[in-house]
């Protein structure tokens, strides 16, 4: 993927054909990415999909063994981590437990000389930011789980620049903590209109926070954007797999030819195809998001018979499992949608998509949408 | 199943005889620095008797007994105290970058803790001869090398212990290799360093053979003091005097091992178990 230089602004990050392997492991290979400044860019991977080696190039922990890494405009590629002005979140907390709170907090500060009557404002601000003035006098030893992320974070935010990176600062939180977490770094960025790279291996969290997305699979960027496209329109299977709860479906079929129409045949249902076929191989994978997929019919959709084979109530909505015609499929009702009749297990029921929103891929990329039944 | 009470106590009484009777030696000589000459050999053991201060007196009052004390002191808290320079610079090292045969090394480097000393104390006698080495500085290195294995052996297990993450929060916000070491992993293996100290200071403390072998005026600490003062000119164990300088000597370790003891089962096992500390 050629890098897309945004032209409007200033370039934040530029990262040019990286590579880097560890003994006989490959583990990034052939990556590029660019991130306009002031993007809350969210690089998503599985786990051991890169991520953190990625980090590791960025803040210039490690070098890589191919390839150069732009920052503000600047080859950075052979600096130090010192030299690239970068606010570091790592992924574990690594609070100093020798200091306290505060102490933790002005760290960056402390080491960038500032004087000490300009650094109490400092900490106070990213404290109150993080709500988290209380803790200043404690050490880290005396804090929870969450309470140490969000010194981490207050610790990442205090340094005076315009790039932070995050490494998965979220993970192993609790749930509602997360959800504010989210909140509370979303907002700040905004605020601050700095440029944020924050690694996740969680897809709900990249859609939430992300204004750009890039997915890293097999030690490569396999696509960025932003979440609403690499949601609704994503270029390859595992974008569509991997950026969604629950799981997206990915229904096997056959891509077939009849005069000037192109097919598409599934066990479950055919398709007419709108497209651009990039290879002969007829074999093809139909993705389709989960909420897409309705109970009874709606005009103008494909509909075809399944049979459910298994409920799970999230109280807010129900994840149904289903089973058409021996295609696995999933799909979410939500409780309060009035519009949906209620189903149960073993049940026969008429599921119904929008052709347009059935995105056909050939050889894990996607070549283009259904079009109406036939 | 929670043992009885009757159970426990009678642990408990067996462990204080176990304990009394190792003790009891000890007991002895301290209480016979405090006995006239012939009160220590009357028997039966005298437990009730005037004490007097006169043995440790004439103790200190012999002419190089000051100067032994010093010198025990001066060589092994110093010598302790560079082996910790080197080996905390070293267990970093060692720690951060981690080479093939990191293991290796280490197993070498202890492995010359391995040889008891008087395997070696000969060749070492001419070499610091040769070298012309048999004074304070010579005498000095050789309890600092002799220092170094263990305390880094504690100090690595230590600074494994601490993550590299530590390091690389401070690389990123601009903190030099330096400043790391010494300002971020330096206080957090502050346990591992008071248990290395103490460890070898007892060691040092307790060296006999090699420093009987090479020591001079200025080297000779107590132990080579007791081992020349033992007898009287008519070739009979001078008790009060041994009693008295032995007393002063255990002082030192005594009060050592009562402050710091959850340090010194960190030493024993070279950092592996932390205990509480």
């Amino acid at each position: 993927m050629a890098p897309n230089r945004n032209d409007t602004g200033m370039t934040a990050i530029e990262l040019n054909n990286l590579a880097k392997r560890y003994g006989r492991k490959q583990v990034l290979h052939n990556l590029h990415l660019s991130v306009p400044a002031g993007e809350f860019m969210v690089v998503f991977g599985l786990p051991a999909s890169g991520k953190s080696v990625l980090v590791r190039l960025l803040t210039g922990l490690e070098s890589p063994d191919q390839g150069n890494i732009f920052l503000r405009n600047t080859d950075v590629t052979h600096l130090s981590p010192g030299e690239r002005n970068i606010g570091y979140v790592p992924q574990s907390f690594a609070l100093y437990p020798h200091f306290t709170v505060h102490q933790n907090i002005a760290y960056p500060l402390h080491l960038a000389r500032v004087p000490k009557n300009e650094v109490e404002p400092e900490v106070q601000r990213v404290a109150g930011l993080l709500g988290i003035q209380s803790l200043l006098d404690r050490k880290p030893d005396q804090l929870s789980g969450g309470q140490k992320q969000r010194v981490a974070i207050a610790r990442g935010l205090i340094k005076r620049t315009d790039l932070y990176v995050l490494d998965d600062p979220l993970v192993g939180l609790d749930f509602k903590l997360r959800e504010r977490l989210i909140d509370d770094l979303k907002r700040t960025q905004e605020m601050l209109n700095v440029t944020f790279v924050y690694t996740t291996s969680d897809a709900v969290e990249s859609l939430m926070l992300a204004s750009q997305i890039a997915v890293l699979d097999g030690g490569e960027i396999i696509e960025n954007g932003p979440p609403e496209t690499l949601y609704t329109a994503p270029q390859r299977t595992q974008t569509l797999q991997s950026v969604a709860f629950p799981q997206a479906n990915l229904i096997d079929g056959t891509l077939s030819t009849q005069g000037s129409h192109q097919f598409i045949e599934t066990p479950a249902f055919r398709a007419g195809f709108s497209g651009q076929p990039n290879g002969p191989t007829p074999q093809v994978q139909i993705g389709v998001r989960p909420e897409q997929i309705r109970i009874g019919t709606t005009p103008g959709a494909l509909t075809c018979q399944a049979r459910v084979l298994l409920r799970e109530d999230l109280g807010g909505e129900e994840i149904l499992y289903l089973d058409a015609q021996g295609v696995q499929l999933t799909t979410v009702l939500r409780s309060d949608d009035q519009t949906q009749q209620h189903v149960d297990i073993d049940q026969s029921v008429t599921i119904s998509m929008q052709p347009q929103q059935l995105i056909v891929f050939q050889q894990g990329r996607r070549i283009g949408v259904c079009t109406g039944s036939e | 199943m929670q043992p009885s009470r009757t159970r426990i106590a009678f642990y408990y009484s067996l462990l204080w005889l176990v304990a009394l009777l190792f003790f009891l030696p000890v007991f002895w000589i301290l209480m016979a620095s405090f006995k006239t000459p012939d009160d220590i050999l009357a028997v039966p053991p005298q437990f009730l008797f005037q004490p007097t201060l006169d043995n440790i007196v004439s103790m200190l009052t012999r002419p190089n007994t000051i100067p032994y004390f010093i010198n025990s002191l001066f060589l092994s808290i110093l010598s302790v105290t560079l082996a910790l320079v080197v080996s905390f610079l070293a267990a970093y090292t060692l720690s951060r970058y981690k080479f093939r045969a990191t293991n290796f090394l280490m197993f070498l480097i202890l492995s010359t803790r391995m040889v008891p000393a008087a395997a070696f104390v000969v060749p070492i006698f001419q070499m610091y001869n040769a070298f012309q080495w048999r004074n304070q500085f010579g005498v000095l290195m050789l309890y600092t090398m002799f220092s170094i294995p263990f305390s880094l052996w504690i100090l690595k297990g230590f600074i494994d212990g601490v993550s590299p993450r530590y390091d690389e929060t401070g690389f990123v916000n601009g903190a030099s290799r330096l400043h790391v070491m010494f300002r971020v992993v330096l206080p957090q293996v502050r346990p591992g360093l008071i248990a290395a100290f103490i460890f070898n200071l007892i060691f040092v403390w307790n060296e006999f053979l090699l420093n009987f072998i090479l020591g001079g005026p200025g080297t000779q600490m107590i132990p080579y003091a007791l081992a020349v003062g033992l007898t009287d000119s008519g070739g009979n164990v001078d008790w009060a005097f041994v009693a008295s300088l032995s007393t002063g000597y255990v002082l030192l370790p005594t009060l050592m091992i009562f402050f710091f003891q959850k340090y010194l089962l960190v030493g024993m096992t070279f950092g592996t178990v932390r205990g509480e500390v």
